[in-house]
């Protein structure tokens, strides 16, 4: 199955850990901030459970520390669970079309709110409890999700094998000038909008994709391209010299820069800047109170800030980024000076799309 | 076999009766009812079935499906005979050992088969390492993220599957036919041809059934081996049930995925003794 770059977070800290870049204490914070804190046992009288689901391996770690904890000192009587089953959307489907749903929160994507809205099985974000204010833009706010977190899609590349460093997908497509098999996710998403780019598009009319023309530099180039699923396995094929230029998701691109003291090297520069969509299913036993603690975790820019140190995921909210320490501001996908050069998502193109397209980019790919 | 005295088959049936109902219930039920989406969603009919005529992706998933299948089986069936050949012809003390080899992969899991096949292929692996060492090549052979990659793992995996249906058959040949052979002059190769092969067939169609039902569902090692560019059936139905939410298309292909290996089952179940196959006592 295709990994999420949720699952991948969770992978990334416990590889971290083993390296022993960070302890125990702190890998439990970071699960917990993922959302991948155990399911904790009876309930207490009195309490309310509010259940995250997120896309970890791992039982019984940790506690919502930057997210859970601040929402249940704020709201005693409240306690927030913890699930990491992953919550793809065929997951999120298959409970609300049996109508037992057991979750009040999924971590899920821009694409996924849109078709989970439109299937009428994802409540609709209440915008008078979560506050637009509280995300740096329109991306992390949806009409079926808001996301506290962000991420992005980046060019990483061997800087062994150029004289000159590659600085767009023009030249990450540019098999002649720039030699060296390819990476790719396998999932259209990102995949189009760097294809597109390289065909000329200026970055503020990628929307709606040329999906025919994009598909065909992905045809020609595809011999030379090897496509990964996980996180972990995207560092793996860059580590390993499989590939000597790739598209990855930002966490693993800046592990690669750190640990091969700049042996592999990332650019923002046209990077795809996506937003970490919270869905709530329709129907969720927590009812409005998910809302609430959305809310929370949009507000909280610290608990975002911390989440970035352990992690990389981008914060979301506008006060965030003025707290990042220096040292980490070059890896923040949503410092000011990031932000500006990359593409931000069109979750809602991607919404209405995704089911095609994606298929038709599978049967390329696998042609 | 009977016990005297006890209505033939009643008392038996009744003794099944509860593991049939458990799998009826929780098992045989639900596959259905999930089958069954495939001729209601997105509107009710064969739409989705259509498409195996008319859609390009749908038929070359299964072409592709297919075609590693049948060279996995075939390749897996040559190395297997070969092995459950020696098996069968070494002393009483070695066959211990033999066996215990070919059973040893099977104990580890395919995840970890496949990712020591990566570390044995890929560009800096070993093959290509030793290969360029040792000056015989310039440029590392591309072993991995290909269908090349993808059989060469499923082959591994499977041979042992392939080994104990032939084993089981090639030990029920009585040696004395190939004594009886020779000693009316037939040359080593008219024996093996002419007695010890015949008599061994049932076996390989046994395995090669297995071997074949098996590799028609595999996830994990292409996904890893193939670098992406290899979708095989079961690998394509995850992607449509949990990605792209298209429950009918999905499960209209598992409904293929199911009425092929239970038609090959049938057919072959005619052939061969199927509770051989599968372990059943005598």
């Amino acid at each position: 199955m295709l990994q999420s770059f949720q699952q991948d977070c969770v992978a990334l800290l416990r590889e971290r850990l083993a390296k022993g870049q960070i302890d125990r204490r702190q890998l439990l914070a970071g699960l917990a901030a993922l959302g991948v804190a155990p399911a904790a046992g009876a309930q207490a009288q009195g309490t309310r459970d509010l259940v995250m689901v997120n896309w970890g391996g791992l039982a019984n770690q940790g506690f919502g520390q930057f997210y859970g904890d601040p929402f249940v000192a704020a709201n005693p009587g409240y306690r927030v669970v913890q699930d990491s089953t992953g919550p793809s959307i065929g997951r999120i489907r298959s409970m609300v079309e049996s109508r037992r749903v057991t979750w009040d929160m999924c971590d899920s994507s821009a694409t996924g709110a849109v078709l989970l809205g439109g299937l009428g099985m994802a409540e609709k974000i209440d915008y008078s409890i979560v506050k637009r204010a509280d995300a740096i833009g329109d991306t992390f706010t949806m009409e079926y999700g808001a996301a506290p977190y962000s991420f992005s899609s980046v060019l990483v590349y061997d800087s062994s094998k150029f004289p000159t460093a590659p600085t767009s997908w023009a030249d990450f497509f540019d098999l002649r000038k720039f030699p060296g098999k390819r990476l790719l996710r396998r999932d259209a998403t990102c995949v189009l909008e760097a294809a597109s780019m390289a065909l000329g598009k200026p970055m503020g009319s990628v929307y709606p994709i040329d999906t025919r023309a994009a598909l065909g530099l992905i045809e020609r180039t595809r011999r030379d391209t090897v496509y990964w699923n996980g996180g972990a396995e995207s560092e793996q094929f860059i580590r390993t010299g499989e590939a000597v230029m790739g598209q990855i998701w930002h966490t693993r691109a800046s592990v690669l820069q750190r640990e091969s003291n700049g042996r592999f090297k990332f650019i923002w520069n046209q990077g795809i800047l996506q937003p970490g969509i919270q869905v709530i299913p329709k129907g969720n036993p927590g009812g409005v109170a998910a809302q609430r603690l959305l809310a929370s975790m949009m507000a909280n820019a610290d608990g975002q800030v911390g989440l970035l140190g352990l992690l990389g995921n981008g914060p979301t909210n506008p006060a965030a980024a003025g707290r990042v320490p220096p040292e980490l501001k070059m890896f923040n996908p949503t410092d000011p000076e990031n932000v500006r050069v990359q593409l931000p998502l069109d979750g809602n193109w991607w919404g209405a799309n995704y089911q095609r397209v994606n298929q038709d980019f599978l049967d390329t790919v696998t042609g | 076999m009977f016990p005297k005295g006890m209505p033939r088959n009643a008392g038996w049936w009744a003794l099944l009766m509860p593991a049939f109902l458990l799998l009826t219930v929780f098992y045989v039920a639900p596959i259905l009812q999930v089958l069954s989406i495939s001729f209601t969603e997105p509107e009710l009919g064969f739409g989705n079935y259509e498409r195996i005529l008319t859609n390009r992706s749908v038929q070359r998933t299964l072409m592709t499906t297919g075609r590693i299948a049948g060279i996995t089986t075939v390749l897996a069936l040559l190395l297997g005979y070969a092995v459950a050949y020696s098996v069968t012809m070494a002393s009483e003390r070695a066959r211990r050992w033999w066996i215990l080899c070919v059973l040893v992969p099977l104990w580890i899991s395919v995840l970890v088969r496949a990712f020591a096949w990566v570390t044995l292929l890929r560009r800096q692996g070993l093959i290509n390492d030793a290969l360029m060492g040792a000056g015989v090549i310039q440029e590392p052979l591309e072993l991995v993220w290909n269908e090349f990659g993808i059989i060469v793992g499923m082959v591994h995996y499977m041979v042992p599957y392939a080994v104990l249906p032939m084993l089981s058959t090639m030990r029920e040949i009585d040696p004395r036919l190939m004594t009886a052979a020779r000693g009316m002059g037939a040359s080593r190769w008219v024996v093996f041809s002419r007695v010890f092969l015949p008599l061994s067939l049932p076996g390989v169609v046994a395995a090669a059934v297995l071997v074949f039902i098996f590799s028609l569902g595999f996830y994990v090692t292409p996904a890893i081996l193939g670098g992406g560019k290899t979708l095989m059936v079961a690998e394509w139905i995850s992607v449509q049930i949990l990605d792209l939410i298209r429950w009918g298309f999905g499960t209209m292909m598992a409904t293929v995925l199911v009425v092929t290996i239970l038609v090959t089952l049938g057919g072959f179940s005619r052939v061969v003794n199927m509770r051989k196959l599968f372990g059943g006592g005598g």
